[in-house]
């Protein structure tokens, strides 16, 4: 498929599902009503639903899919590796942990910030115990060592979230599982504020990493051999790959299936070329996953689905269509 | 190379200025002016807070909270309800989700002029939320029965049904003293309560189903264990000596309880504390004692 008529396909499809989500909801608002809305006017109400509630909700779904399947495709392209998703360094297991310290320490006071700071500490934490074991076997950074490493610090996170749940109250445990579970629902204009200011740089600098990701997608030795500067961009795109997951995690809690799966449709459709992978890999990272969120609310309105269901309902059948159709054809 | 590291460290240092300031954009908010001539109200969170006047349109996102209104005849002030008010009084009037992280959009759009919520952090963000969009919320903890009189006397204030409250709190405390000296010279009864799961969860001392065990002429055999729920080993449940064990469902029912005790599938009400305690109470003690009472 060309990557241009890919690339003005999805952004109508996300103009579009930016649309749905501002206009459709749980609560029905009626056109005259919501187009009084969005020149301005219109009741408190209405105007607090559409402003306040469902539009920095959208945003927030634009900024954390598009950043997931960025940083699922750079992941990917760096680790070599068709498992590589976000959260493979570990970044969900240490935001986890975080959050769930704070939570059953009983740390948190209504609307601060403690949580989310907690949640991106402890990615932090994550990424720079992954990227310390990795580097420390020579001066290189071993990818293999890397994946290793993550492998074995989330699953040392998760051991620890088990022994927190074991002496933590069954709230603690309620609350901690609607966190990990991730949802778009406490978006505000200040999560959307911070989440903007990580992942838009961060993907734009990523964007001009392109053309050495794709020689690294080769191999190391061939990239070398290139003239790229492999340890410099390694450790470059994998640190912001990992902010912009951190960021996401931060705010949303840990979604899965949108940066495993959205790159490698991508890719499938347009090939690895990171210029045009990584561009419209964002642009459908955030379409799936506002198309998600609005699903998440209607379904069973007004309870909400939490998101990662749908994400994986849609994304997974998907994926395995294209999958299948790519491996027909010779 | 170097701008890159350049930029991500700028990255790094941007973000929590930010959340600073954020947070203190929230203080601000939060410290508005009190008007004069309101009711001021304290609190479970020890939040005190200033209604201009008494709250008309309600929406209460604790179950316990909504029976307690109804009890003391306030069910007029209520907008809306929860999945999980299940009454058929109630039924007629539009959910907004569950307890805890309720659909947002459905409570402005009942726009209510008080929210009230469960006490604690298991959900971060609707307190703030409502917040920002200017809804004024109190929260409650229904625990324990102590709570049930904090309750009513807060909710009786907020609605201006003070009166209303007061009388049934009196109701509830006299008629669960006289439930506890109907029980009081019988032989008391030695009671596990096993929630379920495997290994088992039991109730310890500090919850509800303890108070209103010991009220009763129980002894909750698991009264030494830390506060709140803990999970004990099936041996241990064989080792204490049990006359009785209360179960919520027949799920719940495992053969390993009953060595020689006796099982009870008593449904879910000792969980859900509320101005139904009366009645609750009493059933307990007719179930432990075997008797009826008056």
């Amino acid at each position: 498929m060309n990557r241009w008529t890919l690339g003005t396909g999805l952004t109508v499809v996300l103009a579009a599902a930016i649309l749905a989500g501002i206009r459709f909801g749980s609560v029905p608002i009626s056109n005259a009503d919501f187009f009084a809305v969005l020149m301005g006017e219109g009741d408190l109400v209405d105007r607090n639903i559409v402003m306040e509630l469902r539009l920095p909700r959208v945003l927030l779904g634009i900024l954390v899919g598009g950043g997931l399947a960025v940083a699922g495709a750079t992941f990917q392209a760096l680790l070599r590796n068709p498992l590589a998703e976000p959260y493979i360094l570990g970044i969900s297991g240490g935001a986890s942990v975080g959050a769930v310290l704070v939570l059953a320490l009983g740390w948190t006071i209504a609307g601060s910030w403690i949580l989310p700071i907690a949640a991106f500490a402890g990615a932090l934490v994550a990424i720079t115990l992954v990227f310390r074991i990795a580097t420390t076997t020579g001066r290189a950074m071993d990818v293999r060592v890397l994946l290793l490493a993550g492998v074995v610090v989330a699953a040392f996170f998760s051991a620890c979230i088990a022994l927190i749940f074991s002496i933590s109250s069954a709230q603690t445990v309620q609350s901690t599982v609607l966190w990990i579970m991730g949802s778009l629902a406490a978006a505000n204009w200040q999560s959307v504020a911070l989440t903007a200011t990580y992942t838009l740089p961060a993907t734009l600098l990523l964007m001009r990493l392109a053309r050495p990701l794709n020689l690294m997608a080769i191999g190391e030795e061939t990239a070398h051999y290139l003239g790229a500067d492999v340890e410099g961009v390694k450790r470059a795109s994998l640190g912001i790959a990992a902010l912009i997951t951190a960021s996401g995690v931060a705010v949303a809690g840990v979604i899965g299936f949108v940066g495993l799966v959205v790159p490698h449709t991508i890719r499938l459709l347009v090939g690895s070329d990171h210029r045009a992978l990584l561009p419209l890999s964002f642009v459908a990272g955030a379409t799936l996953l506002t198309l998600a969120d609005i699903a998440a609310r209607l379904i069973l309105s007004p309870t909400e689905i939490p998101i990662g269901v749908i994400t994986a309902f849609v994304g997974v059948p998907l994926f395995l269509t294209l999958l299948r159709r790519n491996l027909s054809t010779p | 190379m170097r701008q890159l590291r350049l930029a991500c460290t700028v990255l790094v240092l941007v973000t929590p200025v930010c959340l600073v300031t954020a947070c203190r954009l929230d203080q601000q908010e939060s410290s508005t002016s009190k008007s004069s001539g309101a009711i001021s109200l304290l609190d479970a969170s020890g939040v005190q807070h200033i209604l201009p006047r008494p709250a008309g349109r309600l929406l209460s996102l604790v179950p316990s909270a909504t029976e307690t209104l109804r009890a003391m005849g306030a069910a007029s002030t209520l907008v809306g309800r929860t999945d999980y008010d299940t009454g058929t009084w109630i039924a007629e009037l539009p959910s907004v989700g569950g307890g805890l992280g309720p659909n947002l959009e459905a409570i402005v759009s009942l726009q209510p002029d008080l929210v009230v919520r469960f006490a604690g952090g298991q959900d971060q963000a609707t307190p703030s939320r409502l917040d920002e969009l200017g809804i004024p919320h109190i929260s409650v903890r229904p625990d324990q029965i102590e709570d049930i009189y904090t309750t009513a006397k807060l909710l009786g204030r907020a609605t201006g049904y003070e009166a209303a409250a007061d009388s049934l709190v009196q109701a509830i405390r006299s008629n669960l003293e006289r439930v506890a000296s109907l029980t009081a010279k019988l032989p008391r009864q030695r009671v596990a309560y096993v929630l379920g799961g495997s290994p088992p969860w039991v109730s310890g001392p500090g919850t509800y189903i303890h108070e209103v065990i010991t009220l009763v002429g129980g002894e909750n055999v698991f009264g030494d264990l830390g506060p709140l729920y803990s999970a004990v080993s099936f041996e241990e449940i064989l080792n204490r000596e049990i006359d009785v064990v209360l179960i919520p469902n027949e799920a719940a029912a495992d053969p390993f309880l009953s060595q020689d005790a006796r099982i009870e599938v008593f449904g879910p009400e000792l969980e859900m504390p509320g101005p139904d305690v009366v009645e609750t109470a009493s059933r307990v003690a007719e179930l432990l004692h075997g008797i009826e009472l008056p």
